[in-house]
């Protein structure tokens, strides 16, 4: 996979993760009993752990954390020849009436987004429904809005935005052609 | 590793790469029939027919599940009420079929390449619920899963399928299935059904005798005795075969304190095995049917993302 340009340093990165951190702690008071931190998939679930643990460490505790796959609720299934494969969805808690924070890298059309909605929807009623992500390309195919933002992004439409942490070597974010990508 | 293949034939033609990727996805969906929705909207307005030629009750009702809980429209045909009847070739019932818009066909009859023949002609894709002796590919692929689940890993177990070899295509999917991820397979049963050919087959054992195919045995899967053998002369009769090939509690001291007995199903009590040993706690058979409709789910959900429009 070929590097790219990068958008942002991994000093941005730590510093957004607090400001979305910040963002939800004000939202909840500090008070996370009710509340879960749901990450997609999977640069949704790294970032959602640094967020969790950027709470703990402003507020003292911290939402449960999950991990979801939305594979099995996506709408392009037969579009593609070649499928990601299934990773590990986790829902420690019950999703009737808690608050939970939805966490993915990169906002882009909106529909993974739209997939984890209704995956959620199939473990229950859920009393409110946030969204977190590190980068909002600011043009989504759907109705779909972030609530926490790190940065806003407007790369070219053929280029991908890539968020790397550290243990995938070279940390930032990164803008990359298509072509070049593994899914 | 991304799935590739629009259809599964055979284990045969897997890498173990390919099987674990059917194992892993199969992880997930067996969590889907534990949850309150046991739906998803994977399959969603894909069309799915079981033409099952040679008949079923269990693997057609599991596939049908796992096609319902995919959300996947349905469609089921027997040989028995099929146009085959009239005359028509298999080609051209299947190409009918096809031009009814039908994504996915999941097949079962007599004749060895049946589907294998039908998937080279067709666009939809062809999973294979057996063919003649030949290949029982979903039935493996649940036998391998349940035993990955218990014991970790496949490799290096000592497994011993044992019973009417011969016309099993449940040994056959099984035997390569385990040899891709590195099992040892011991194939076991009376000689007149458990030819030594198999032993040009690297990584096989043959054994005609039980004690010997049991010995520290981390797997023993007992293949069902179909009666029909029994009057073809391939063994005295089903009393015989009990008593000398037929697991009960004395011959489960020889293998592993916490080997898995298991079944394809279903089961003739007192023959293949005693009534005490199907319910007893090393006996995993019916979550092998559990496991069953999780593997179909992940085989229809990976072969669907590989068929084009």
């Amino acid at each position: 996979m070929t590097k790219g340009k990068q958008l942002f340093s991994a000093a941005d990165i730590d510093g957004a993760v607090g400001k979305i951190a910040s963002g939800i702690g004000d939202e909840f008071k500090g008070d996370f009993r009710e509340c879960a931190l749901v990450g997609i998939h999977q640069q949704g679930v790294p970032l959602a752990e640094r967020i969790c643990r950027a709470l703990e460490k402003k507020f003292g505790s911290a939402p449960v954390l999950g991990k979801l796959d939305i594979s099995m609720y996506r709408d392009d299934i037969g579009n593609r020849m070649r499928l990601p494969p299934i990773r590990e969805t986790e829902i420690p808690f019950d999703v009737n009436g808690s608050s939970i924070i939805l966490v993915d890298d990169v906002l882009s059309t909106g529909r993974t987004i739209r997939a984890a909605l209704d995956a959620l929807t199939d473990y229950g009623r859920a009393g409110l429904i946030r969204l977190a992500v590190l980068v909002d390309r600011g043009n989504p195919e759907f109705p779909i809005r972030a609530d926490y933002v790190g940065f806003t992004a407007h790369p070219p439409e053929k280029m991908k935005v890539v968020v790397r942490f550290e243990e995938d070597g070279e940390p930032g974010i990164y803008a990359v052609e298509w072509k070049n990508q593994n899914l | 590793m991304e799935w590739t293949r629009k259809d599964l034939l055979s284990l045969y033609d897997l890498n173990a790469e390919e099987i674990e990727c059917i194992l892993d996805t199969a992880a997930e969906f067996k969590k889907v029939s534990q949850r309150r929705v046991k739906k998803v909207p994977a399959l969603r307005g894909k069309t799915v027919v079981n033409f099952f030629v040679e008949p079923s009750t269990r693997t057609r009702v599991s596939f049908e599940l796992a096609e319902q809980r995919l959300s996947a429209d349905v469609v089921n045909m027997q040989a028995q009420s099929s146009s085959l009847l009239k005359g028509e070739t298999l080609l051209d019932t299947v190409k009918n079929i096809e031009a009814l818009q039908v994504d996915l066909v999941v097949m079962r009859h007599s004749a060895t390449g049946a589907q294998a023949f039908i998937a080279s002609k067709l666009k939809c894709g062809v999973i294979n619920a057996g063919d003649g002796a030949h290949s029982h590919p979903t039935q493996a692929l649940l036998d391998i899963f349940t035993m990955r689940e218990k014991k970790g890993t496949v490799k290096g177990l000592k497994v011993t399928i044992l019973g009417d070899i011969l016309h099993s295509r449940v040994a056959r999917s099984n035997m390569w299935g385990l040899l891709k991820l590195g099992a040892h397979v011991t194939l076991a049963g009376p000689s007149t059904l458990v030819p030594r050919e198999f032993e040009s087959v690297p990584g096989v054992r043959v054994c005609h005798n039980l004690e010997e195919a049991v010995e520290g045995a981390d797997v023993v899967n007992l293949l069902r005795i179909q009666h029909e053998r029994q009057t073809a002369g391939f063994f005295p009769g089903i009393g015989e075969y009990a008593r000398f090939f037929g697991i009960n509690s004395d011959n489960m001291k020889l293998m592993k304190p916490d080997v898995l007995i298991m079944h394809p199903g279903p089961i003739n009590r007192d023959v293949e095995l005693s009534g005490e040993v199907a319910d007893c706690s090393n006996s995993v058979i019916l979550e092998q049917v559990t496991n069953g409709l999780a593997i179909r789910m992940a085989v229809l959900f990976l072969v669907a993302g590989c068929v084009k429009k």
